[in-house]
């Protein structure tokens, strides 16, 4: 059971307006990058080819970059995928047969999808 | 005897937001009245005459008129050349001139804005615009004199708040570490300590990554791990949190905005950042009361501050003239602008201020505090670290001898 807290102070929601990827990265986003292509020269191997980080424009644009760079040094770091939640046991489930013969639920499938 | 609230003490997590000064996130509280007083008196605020002159020779005064975003989305200079204008208003280098504060719209106005937005620079946000920071810091602990460690921008500042050094640098570019001066971290892990640095995901990433990331990426966790470090008990003693830096797509689907209040980015949603971090220890209750969170920002982003930096004893350091582009060279001796820092603990008493520069008997306090006491608090005797570092002052003082109790904290719903 969630404990109950006597002092509780509600944080109003940012506006979805807020969010804009393709805003222009600014100067602290622009050395990230700088110091990751630095790393990424190190190491670099035979034919290979170096990103071309001049083409880096927006907060996407980097974030993409970012993600590839800090994946190749610190994996762990990576976000877990989402499993697909379990059915309820009450329910009953609805069983398809595939083309090679196996049972499996709707659910399962609508995810491959 | 140290007092209970140290003596308890079994982590110590800095948070780091982005480019914003004291003034123009808590300089409101000291101007916040109650029955025909000051509700925050001890607060080194603003009094509400603080002033610039604009291009046209207007005198621009703070106005409690701050955005959350987009009005500051022209990025205000915060690199040295740019700082040392907002500190000195442009006098003529040499060992006469006196800082006054006086040139944050003047070097606003180089960033390309017009002059009506060159104003947006006084702006602050009135208290009840950020219920989070607000609480926070009248509930807990806030540092009247925290400054930045350089008058410059973010990795160098950074930098001091990992090696208590910034080995010379001034500005953003990458620099490889020859000395032998070790990171935080790294003392940590080689006394058999746990250390951290939490980024927030792989697509914002951290701001350390040539000295740290690339060669020991065993001392970084995703701030989702650190979620479940909090709730596993797992907090190692000291961790570092970096905020999202960047607006990207979830990885799940959804969007992730950016939370560390870098202009233009959105300030509530650092607000809710603060709120979550905040929430993962106060919501454990062994962990709450282990535990001593420290919110801090890296400098103040060219936004306008009253205090002058103070001279501070140089880390032994010089940045030539060229780097600083000043045409002086700089020797580490004097402070950046102001930032907003608060200590949160639930052995803090309510309301504690801790006096800075204005009250003789003060403490002042930078970056280079943050190793400077961790090190002290964990590893005791440890002496391969810059003289600035040994001597910087302890940021744990508010801690006192009585618990509160439970139901005398607050706990934010996000």
């Amino acid at each position: 059971m969630k404990k109950k807290y006597k002092l509780v102070l509600k944080v109003p929601k940012t506006p979805k307006s807020a969010y804009n990827h393709g805003r222009f990265i600014s100067s602290l986003i622009e050395h990230q990058i700088k110091h990751f292509h630095d790393v990424e020269k190190a190491l670099l191997k035979a034919g290979q080819k170096l990103t071309d980080i001049s083409k880096i424009k927006t907060e996407l644009h980097a974030s993409k970059y970012l993600k590839k760079m800090t994946a190749l040094l610190h994996p762990q770091g990576g976000d877990k995928p989402r499993r697909a939640p379990r059915p309820s046991k009450t329910r009953s489930r609805t069983k398809t047969v595939t083309s090679r013969g196996k049972a499996k639920s709707k659910q399962s499938i609508r995810k491959r999808l | 005897m140290p007092p209970a609230g140290l003596d308890n003490l079994r982590h110590i997590v800095v948070l780091m937001m982005e480019n914003r000064s004291f003034d123009h996130m808590l300089g409101g509280l000291s101007l916040v009245m109650q029955s025909g007083a000051k509700k925050y008196p001890k607060t080194n605020g603003l009094t509400g005459n603080e002033s610039n002159f604009d291009m046209n020779g207007a005198m621009i005064p703070v106005q409690p008129n701050a955005k959350f975003q987009g009005q500051l989305d022209h990025d205000p200079d915060h690199h040295f050349p740019g700082v040392d204008l907002q500190i000195f208003g442009g006098a003529p280098l040499g060992p006469g001139r006196v800082a006054n504060m006086q040139g944050f719209i003047k070097s606003y106005t180089t960033q390309g804005t017009s002059v009506n937005a060159s104003h947006a620079i006084m702006s602050y946000f009135p208290p009840e615009k950020l219920p989070v920071l607000t609480r926070l810091a009248t509930e807990y602990a806030v540092f009247n004199g925290w400054f930045s460690s350089i008058p410059g921008p973010t990795i160098c500042n950074r930098a001091f708040a990992h090696y208590g050094t910034s080995f010379g640098n001034v500005d953003m570019n990458l620099f490889y570490i020859q000395d032998p001066i070790q990171s935080i971290y790294e003392r940590m892990l080689q006394a058999r300590h746990t250390a951290k640095i939490y980024y927030y995901d792989q697509q914002s990433s951290t701001m350390e990554i040539v000295n740290l990331l690339k060669n020991q990426p065993q001392i970084f966790g995703s701030y989702s791990q650190f979620i479940g470090d909090c709730k596993s008990n797992t907090l190692p003693e000291y961790c570092f949190i970096e905020p999202c830096y960047n607006d990207h797509p979830g990885a799940g689907g959804g969007q992730i905005l950016a939370s560390d209040q870098h202009p233009d980015h959105n300030v509530q949603e650092g607000e809710r950042f603060i709120a979550n971090t905040y929430n993962a220890i106060r919501t454990n209750q062994e962990l709450w009361e282990t535990t001593a969170m420290l919110i801090v920002y890296d400098e103040h982003g060219g936004v306008y501050d009253h205090v002058v930096p103070p001279a501070c004893e140089s880390d032994g350091y010089t940045a030539p003239a060229d780097k600083t582009g000043t045409g002086e060279p700089f020797k580490f001796d004097r402070l950046g602008v102001r930032v907003p820092a608060i200590l949160v603990s639930p052995y803090i008493p309510r309301g504690t201020v801790v006096p800075g520069t204005e009250d003789s008997n003060g403490f002042i306090f930078e970056h280079a505090c943050i190793p400077g006491t961790v090190t002290n608090f964990f590893l005791k005797n440890y002496d391969q670290r810059t003289s600035r570092e040994k001597k910087s002052n302890n940021f744990l003082t508010p801690l006192t001898n009585t618990l509160r109790p439970d139901d005398d904290c607050w706990v934010f719903e996000v």
